[in-house]
């Protein structure tokens, strides 16, 4: 049970800055999910929390104390590797126990320690074997147990399931969610996997190029993405993003003609992107004002919906339709979405922009 | 298995035994040298096979009565045995920590280069120095003189081939070694050394043969039996007035049987592939 703080963290590698004024605040029990492609500093931050890179400005602090100084082992986090960096010469069971052994622990003591935890991960029949004779996915909860069993004031994961197949990854996500719910230690997680990220963050950190770009709730990183680059990071199929001039008398979108009946507040024109994601699109109605029309490229059947891909003046738009829904490649369709579900950013600043709600005519 | 025509295999087993053969004759011949009468071995043509099997050598060469040539080289043995195990030790006790370090930080690689580079001096252009060092120490004529200087040709030697045993190591496992709470000494006694067992078994082995076969530096900085190594001691049988060959065959062979057994016995060591299993299948 422990707070974490990030203020003003940096990290620079001569003139790259690998890292940018990184602020983040954990309350207790948190679980923060670092969420961003490859690159962008999600793993460094996460280094720099244990303590194995020291940041080049800013401060960290766990329970309020400043850890700057403080070696790895004394910071009492634990943290699961994406390779699992298990012990290879070392059997399971000492595997688990080792930060105990390290810390001194009788080996009474310890012994029960790993029991309990190879039960809670039913790996309890796997404790006298090797690393080598393990599956991919029993080495999985090995590197977790060994995070478990010292019962850190901090879990940090590095992408810990990107090494599994999918079935697996699924089912080892629900197992790190009860876990949390179990525990409830605070947990650092970093994943380029989105669907991980808003399955099991009670909070998203979006990282873009060593800095954050948004973070907040998943709800909040879903439906309210602060910036373009959140906004087509997040969401599968990607979010709808296209180039737009507001001014007073609409929304006029480039290259098409077409204008949106969405006058702008002031009257000068203004470049922005208006986005909106493909499971906010229908059909529309011969009454619906608010409505794109599209060419059809072709449609998939996923299953559960029918992914409609067509275009808009070059610009690929993406639908995501009921199933039942019948279109043909070629076909103009008119598609709409509600003023609620849709999202207009600065087109310089990638910021996002409110849209004043007027009251629906 | 894929198809292969009769031609390739006759070529492929015809290529095997001529290594195998090329391999072993000298070794073959040495030993029937040994037991073959002075006779069998001066005569003109040369019998290739000896009339009758002679082992007398080998009893005059473990005999112990001070003075004779058995007690030369059972001494010169026994100065090649410790020599040997000295300067491999302190060659593993310098290489190991240094191995380690080089493979883990790219800073200080260059040294390394630097350090190869002294390789290619040749050996006598370090012999007037190193015998003025010895010298000086007060060390010529000492096992642990003649020990030092070995260990100056095989630190070198161990310390490159134990980076590479230390290289494929991940990094991860010191990272996650260090959360866990391991010293840097504990890191490297339980985790690391017994991963790079594979290879410091090696570099023990190549080391100790290195030593063993060394005979430059060893005639140079020894003079008697109280350092003498086994090279020179044999060099010496060859250095009367009469050469008796099959004396120096016999010295040979038994010259030889140490390393093999040494051999033998790290072998077990030499067992790799132990560190599958540590990150992803």
């Amino acid at each position: 049970m422990s707070t974490l703080d990030l203020i003003g963290i940096g990290k620079s590698y001569g003139a790259t800055e690998v890292l940018r004024s990184i602020d983040i605040s954990l309350a207790s029990g948190e679980f923060l999910v670092l969420l961003g492609a490859s690159g962008c500093g999600k793993s460094t931050l996460l280094n720099v929390i244990a303590g194995l890179l020291s940041p080049t400005t800013g401060e960290i602090r766990i329970d309020g104390k400043r850890v700057n100084e403080v070696h790895p082992k004394d910071r009492d986090v634990a943290m699961v590797f994406q390779s699992y960096a298990l012990y290879p010469n070392l059997s399971v069971r000492r595997n688990i126990g080792f930060g105990l052994e390290m810390r001194g622990v009788p080996r009474a003591r310890r012994d029960e320690a790993v029991a309990r935890v190879a039960r809670m991960l039913q790996i309890d029949g796997l404790l006298d074997r090797k690393p080598a004779e393990l599956s991919g996915g029993q080495r999985q909860r090995v590197a977790i147990g060994r995070a478990l069993v010292r019962e850190p004031k901090i879990f940090l994961f590095d992408e810990p399931l990107s090494n599994l197949d999918a079935k697996l990854r699924m089912e080892m996500r629900a197992e790190i969610k009860h876990l949390h719910r179990l525990l409830a230690t605070t947990v650092v997680y970093v994943t380029h996997d989105q669907i991980e990220a808003m399955t099991l963050a009670t909070r998203i950190a979006v990282m873009n190029n060593g800095a954050i770009e948004q973070i907040g709730s998943p709800e909040d990183i879903y439906r309210r993405p602060a910036t373009v680059f959140v906004a087509s990071f997040v969401g599968a199929p990607p979010m709808n993003l296209i180039e737009a001039t507001w001014d007073g008398r609409g929304l006029h979108l480039d290259g098409s003609g077409q204008t949106l009946a969405l006058p702008a507040p002031d009257a000068a024109p203004r470049p922005v992107t208006l986005g909106v994601r493909p499971e906010d699109l229908r059909l529309a109605d011969p009454a619906d004002e608010l409505a794109i029309a599209a060419t059809v490229d072709f449609a998939e059947l996923t299953g559960p919906d029918r992914i409609v891909f067509s275009r808009l003046a070059g610009v690929p738009i993406l639908a995501s339709l009921p199933p039942h829904s019948h279109v043909t490649a070629d076909e103009q369709v008119r598609l709409t979405f509600s003023k609620r579900d849709m999202h207009l950013f600065d087109r310089g600043s990638g910021k996002r922009i409110d849209i004043p709600l007027r009251p629906v005519a | 298995m894929e198809q292969r025509s009769l031609g390739f295999s006759v070529f492929l087993y015809a290529s095997a035994l001529l290594l195998a053969v090329l391999i072993l004759a000298p070794f073959a011949w040495l030993f029937i040298m040994s037991i073959s009468s002075t006779t069998d071995l001066i005569s003109k043509p040369l019998r290739w096979w000896p009339a009758q099997a002679d082992w007398s050598r080998y009893r005059v060469l473990t005999d112990l009565t001070p003075n004779t040539h058995g007690a030369a080289l059972m001494s010169a043995l026994k100065n090649s045995v410790l020599v040997a195990a000295i300067a491999t030790l302190a060659a593993l006790a310098v290489s190991v920590p240094t191995g380690w370090a080089l493979s883990r930080s790219r800073a200080v690689n260059w040294s390394l280069g630097l350090v190869i580079g002294t390789y290619m001096l040749p050996p006598v252009a370090l012999a007037v120095p190193l015998y003025m060092g010895l010298a000086a120490l007060d060390l010529l004529n000492t096992r642990f003189g003649l020990a030092v200087v070995y260990l100056t040709i095989l630190a070198p030697f161990t310390a490159w081939l134990l980076k590479s045993g230390f290289d494929p190591i991940p990094r991860d496992i010191e990272l996650a070694a260090a959360i866990d709470g391991a010293r840097l000494d504990q890191t490297l006694r339980i985790l690391i050394l017994p991963l790079a067992a594979p290879v410091i078994g090696t570099a023990a082995l190549f080391a100790y043969l290195l030593a063993w076969d060394e005979f430059f530096y060893a005639l140079l900085f020894t003079s008697d039996q109280r350092a003498k190594t086994v090279t020179v001691a044999i060099a010496d049988l060859a250095g009367g007035r009469v050469a008796d060959y099959g004396l120096i065959a016999t010295a040979g062979v038994i010259a030889a049987l140490p390393p093999v057994l040494f051999g033998l016995l790290m072998q077990r060591t030499l067992i790799s592939g132990l560190t599958t299993g540590s990150v992803k299948g």
